[in-house]
């Protein structure tokens, strides 16, 4: 039996070639398809402020300095110094801190902003993990991102505008708490003297949740005849001496109501509370 | 001996077993939450805590039942009355040291400040001293089926105690239910709004390193195609919510809550629901967040 001598090294090659050319003929569509449809790696985030945070720069909390979470991409959250020409792009998956010029950082309603991220990397920053706290040093500032709570308290007699001006989550906090416009107009029609007096903690979560909404109250009711003391208290306000020593304050925020001279009465001062109502309450029970 | 110092005996010793079986019953259906809060006194550790409160449960229940049915009652008051010094020592130098909370002598369901715990205990250990040195000789009849009874009332307890956790006792002591309204279970001012199909609520322990897991399953259900908003609430700490933002990257809003106003909703955590038109729609018991239970129902 003769066998044929074919040149079987060739004729292999030549199948390869066409299943390869074959499969490419088809490939080649669903790789155009794929590359126009998949979106480019995403270059613009989109970050919301979140005033439960504060940034320290150099032991100091600048008054605008905000702390901003990416909604959109997984890890990524921002810190915004208004004083210095970068912001900075905290990337915690690679833990690092990158510079953003400004240019890229464009504000939309409600304290949201569109990052563009393309641009950055200029400098980037280390990050430094301590618990509750985030810690990077830029080129010419020490930087930390840590809990409101977590910052040195207010402590003693304070007037409303300094605190507002001082904590960011009080002076946000207020803006998005509506009184009852009733109970407002009822305040604001008071005709006698009334005192009210509030002790608060600036480290307290239960105070951070309350004390704005009196205090939008009391902006808006926006009447004389009512005298507003705010008194911060330190942590163990049990055992410092201070204006709080006396006064029966169990728990805070402690917010005594004062007609006459003499306290008639205190404010639930629950997260649930309603002060303008209460005090509303108060004063009709007073008239 | 008088009668009349005689009745009282046994009428503290009943109101002292009764006082002890409930404590030990209510104690026994959230022991994590007692475990808890025995650690919070920092005398022993949240592991050693875990492993005493079935003890301190069991023991517990095992005096009231003792006291209840007359087996060896001065003994049993006796011990009775060591244990509540116990508790009040505790409880005044948790007071001393800045300690606020409430303890969990009722568990978790029964909220008192430290000042009201001591003066009930005080007042329980004067029923403990009424029936040591009011009671005399007096023992119930049928001893053996006392010791009996008391004996298998400390192993059946220590058995629940161990057990409790993984019963499926939540829907009776837990105010989460469905149908219940977000208002009601007080979080409504912590939820967002609504997605399409509701919003899935979680709650998590952000400390326990399941919830690190349950944070990267929430967060993969957020990529997915499900038409529901995420959030999570935590009776964590706000600086315990920091670290887990830091660490786990949550795509969802973590919101630390006081544990007062979440405690009511679980025995263990984490725990899901979903919150419909502001109704709990369904629970869904932890690990994992409901993923497939959430595709499901949009594909249905």
């Amino acid at each position: 039996m003769n066998n044929p001598i074919t040149p079987t090294g060739f004729a292999g090659a030549r199948r390869t070639f066409g299943i390869a050319a074959a499969a490419l003929l088809w490939a080649a569509p669903v790789l155009f398809l794929a590359a126009v449809t998949t979106p480019a790696q995403a270059d613009t985030i989109t970050c919301r402020p979140i005033y439960d945070f504060c940034v320290e720069v150099d032991g100091k909390y600048p008054q605008d300095a905000r702390f901003l979470t990416s909604s959109d991409s997984r890890g990524k959250h921002m810190v915004d110094i208004p004083s210095q020409s970068v912001t900075y792009l905290i990337d915690m998956p690679a833990r690092k801190a990158v510079s953003i010029p400004r240019a890229n950082v464009h504000p939309e309603a409600g304290g949201t902003v569109k990052v563009d991220t393309a641009g950055s990397g200029t400098s980037s920053y280390a990050l430094e993990i301590e618990g509750p706290v985030l810690r990077f040093q830029t080129d010419n500032a020490k930087v930390r991102v840590l809990k409101v709570l977590d910052r040195p308290p207010v402590v003693g007699p304070i007037g409303m505008d300094a605190l507002l001006a001082d904590r960011i989550e009080y002076r946000e906090g207020i803006k998005t708490y509506t009184p009852d416009a009733v109970a407002i107009d009822a305040i604001k029609a008071w005709k006698k003297p009334l005192e009210i007096e509030a002790y608060f903690a600036t480290w307290c979560p239960h105070c951070k949740m309350y004390m704005p909404k009196l205090l939008r109250v009391l902006k808006d009711a926006n009447n004389p005849n009512i005298k507003v003391t705010l008194v911060g208290v330190p942590k163990n306000f049990g055992m410092e001496k201070g204006p709080w020593e006396g006064k029966n304050i169990q728990g805070i925020p402690a917010v005594m109501v004062k007609y006459e001279g003499k306290e008639v009465t205190r404010l639930g001062a629950l997260e649930s509370s309603v002060p303008e109502v209460e005090i509303a309450g108060i004063m009709n029970a007073i008239k | 001996m008088t009668r009349a110092l005689r009745i009282a005996a046994q009428v503290a010793r009943i109101l002292l077993g009764v006082i002890f079986v409930a404590a030990g019953v209510l104690k026994s259906l959230d022991v994590a939450e007692f475990a808890r809060q025995t650690a919070e006194y920092h005398l022993v550790g949240p592991g050693a805590a875990a492993l005493l409160a079935p003890l301190l449960i069991a023991f517990e229940t095992t005096l009231g039942i003792a006291l209840l049915l007359g087996w060896r009652p001065r003994l049993a008051a006796a011990l009775t009355g060591g244990l509540l010094v116990f508790f009040i020592a505790l409880e005044a130098w948790g007071l001393s040291h800045g300690r606020t909370e409430a303890c969990g002598c009722f568990g978790a369901y029964v909220k008192r400040t430290p000042q009201q715990v001591i003066l009930e205990d005080l007042g329980f250990l004067a029923l403990a001293i009424l029936v040591v040195f009011g009671i005399g000789t007096w023992q119930a009849g049928r001893r053996r089926l006392t010791a009996v009874l008391t004996a298998a009332t400390a192993v059946v307890m220590l058995g629940f105690a161990i057990a409790s956790p993984r019963l499926p006792l939540d829907p009776l002591v837990t105010s989460l239910k469905t149908g219940k309204t977000a208002t009601d279970l007080g979080i409504a001012s912590r939820l967002p709004e609504e997605g399409p199909e509701g919003t899935l609520v979680a709650i998590l322990d952000v400390t326990d390193p399941v919830s690190k897991v349950a944070a990267a399953s929430l967060n993969a259900l957020k990529e997915q195609p499900v038409p529901v908003s995420v959030i999570a609430l935590t009776p964590s700490t706000e600086q315990e919510q920091a670290a887990f933002l830091w660490e786990a990257y949550p795509a969802f809003d973590v919101i630390p809550m006081d544990r007062g106003l979440l405690k009511p909703l679980y025995r263990r955590l984490p725990i899901y629901f979903l919150v419909r038109e502001g109704r709990v729609e369904r629970i869904f018991p932890g690990p994992r967040p409901p993923e497939a239970d959430l595709l499901s129902s949009k594909a249905s």
